[in-house]
């Protein structure tokens, strides 16, 4: 408080000078605001620490600035406007045509109505959710312990519900168990490989969830589900770590030498 | 000393001063006696301000910046799906609201044979409506489409690692927008009320049910009971047009203002 009524007091206009019509007088209310030192030698405790990091991030910001041979701009990424947005909406238009061309060509059509007597032979739910569906379908992967004298720990339904949590749960948190500045599929094989696996196991997994749709000995579709994505991963791997070589010099002489790794 | 208040930088005079054309003088005047009562002088800075700094970004493209021959992954159409999933979302908010009109969620017994009223409003929509045949057609491809360009969209940032420092935050909320995209869907399959919706309304009691410890608590408070009734349309329902429609409009809209803040991930 004391600060700011010192200030004040020193910046005052005289009262007897008259206000100038020529609009040079004005002052933009901006010049009263505070710097951030200002605010940082006023504050203490948390707020302080506040202002003391925006001070270091703002050095921070100007010292890479300066140190950057990269002068085009200074935010590391493709710009949404304009380039992302015209491209888009050029794209757009084809699209919502696409829509209506999809939906005048090819209406849905109704089922009998509700009937809770009589459960018909196939129950699906849309076919967004055939991977969910059939992941409640994996009790045949439920152990059962021998502690338990040969009993289950959950029941298979339980067990089903936990493995969609488990798979949603993984795919959360790549971005932090798959770190640094690679971006094409090449560059880490290994996670071109986790990937292609995952999208395989997410088409095996939905047939496998209408188990009749392939016509196939149940065990061996069941076991299917699980080998397709292992060896296709493994392919994946295989194919990516032989291109790697060629690729990384392209990758070495028109980028990475831009724009070195961190 | 007069009553009269004092204008203080005498921004009358000025003008006068200025000799300024009709146009100008009636701009000014509106501007002066807007921003006395609004201070939209403040405002039009801070709009001034953004428009310099969006339009600042004007850089080389990514394809000459770093004479990249193979433009393949520059024009790499995949990295339109996200654009893609959002307008099927306005297609399917527009087509909704539309079919809202009609539709009516109710569980009671129809005038014709079996059906209730919830599935013989879906068969007005479809049969005596104008142009309803195509509305629920439109609003159906609309929402198909929008899971499959969710899914692509998904993949595309996986295989690109877009995922990477700094967009981790925006790969976990991706996660929950997927996810509400499978309920809204969910929830939308079951408002017919047929032989399809009824019975994977079941498997969702049974889903919900064998959640370990909450199980029963959470059956109750979506399907609104541990069998299927009036009350579960009501909640898919409110669900489907109420909920959701706020909670993934705001997340769509942080979504996009954080690719917007963070620009989109270089491909290269």
């Amino acid at each position: 408080m004391t600060d700011d009524t010192t200030h004040q007091e020193t910046d005052a206009e005289p009262e007897a000078e008259e206000p100038r019509a020529d609009g040079s007088g004005i002052v933009a209310p901006d010049d009263e605001t505070p710097t951030w030192r200002e605010r940082k030698t006023r504050t203490q405790g948390l707020s302080q620490l506040t202002y003391e990091y925006f001070e270091r991030a703002r050095r921070e910001d100007q010292d890479l600035r300066q140190e950057s041979d990269y002068v085009e701009r200074d935010v590391l990424a493709f710009p949404t406007w304009p380039h992302e947005v015209i491209r888009n909406l050029a794209i757009a238009s084809f699209f919502v045509g696409m829509l209506i061309f999809l939906s005048a060509t090819l209406p849905p059509h109704i089922g009998d109505p509700a009937n809770p007597s009589s459960t018909p032979a196939i129950i699906l739910p849309d076919w967004y959710l055939y991977w969910s569906f059939g992941l409640l379908k994996l009790g045949p992967l439920n152990p059962d312990l021998s502690i338990l004298g040969g009993q289950k720990l959950m029941a298979d339904r339980t067990y089903g519900v936990l493995a969609n949590i488990v798979v949603v749960g993984f795919v959360a948190i790549v971005p932090f168990l798959n770190k640094g500045s690679a971006r094409r599929p090449v560059e880490q094989p290994f996670w071109a490989a986790v990937g292609v696996g995952g999208v395989l196991f997410a088409f095996t997994i939905s047939v496998y969830s209408a188990k009749n749709l392939i016509p196939m000995n149940l065990d061996l579709l069941f076991d299917l589900t699980f080998l397709i994505p292992i060896v296709g991963g493994f392919v994946t791997w295989a194919v990516l770590k032989t291109m790697r070589e060629g690729y990384m010099y392209d990758l070495n002489r028109r980028y990475y030498r831009l724009r070195p790794p961190k | 000393m007069s009553l009269e208040k004092k204008d203080e930088y005498d921004h009358k005079g000025w003008m006068k001063q200025k000799d300024l054309s009709p146009v100008e003088t009636v701009f000014l005047t509106t501007l002066i006696w807007l921003d006395k009562r609004l201070r939209i002088v403040d405002y039009l800075e801070l709009m001034e301000n953004l428009y310099y700094k969006v339009n600042l970004q004007m850089p080389k493209s990514h394809t000459e910046q770093y004479n990249l021959d193979n433009k393949f992954w520059y024009w790499y159409p995949l990295y339109t799906l996200g654009l893609f999933s959002t307008l099927a979302y306005v297609v399917a908010a527009i087509s909704g609201a539309l079919l809202g009109f009609y539709y009516s969620p109710s569980a009671a017994a129809g005038t014709e044979a079996a059906g209730t009223v919830a599935y013989e409003s879906i068969a007005f929509i479809m049969r005596d409506l104008q142009f309803g045949f195509m509305l629920r057609s439109i609003h159906r491809w609309s929402a198909q489409v929008m899971v499959a360009a969710v899914f692509l969209h998904m993949l595309r940032v996986y295989f690109t690692g877009a995922y990477k420092e700094p967009r981790e935050l925006n790969w976990l909320i991706g996660i929950v927008l997927i996810s509400l995209t499978m309920v809204f869907g969910y929830t939308g399959y079951l408002l017919p009320w047929d032989q399809l919706a009824f019975w994977a309304g079941q498997i969702g009691v049974e889903m919900s049910l064998s959640i370990p410890l909450a199980g029963e608590w959470v059956a109750q408070l979506l399907f609104g009971g541990f069998s299927l009734s009036q009350a579960t349309l009501q909640r898919m329902y409110i669900l489907h047009v109420f909920l959701l429609p706020f909670v993934v409009t705001t997340l769509i809209a942080i979504h996009i203002g954080i690719v917007w803040v963070q620009g989109i991930a270089e491909p290269h």
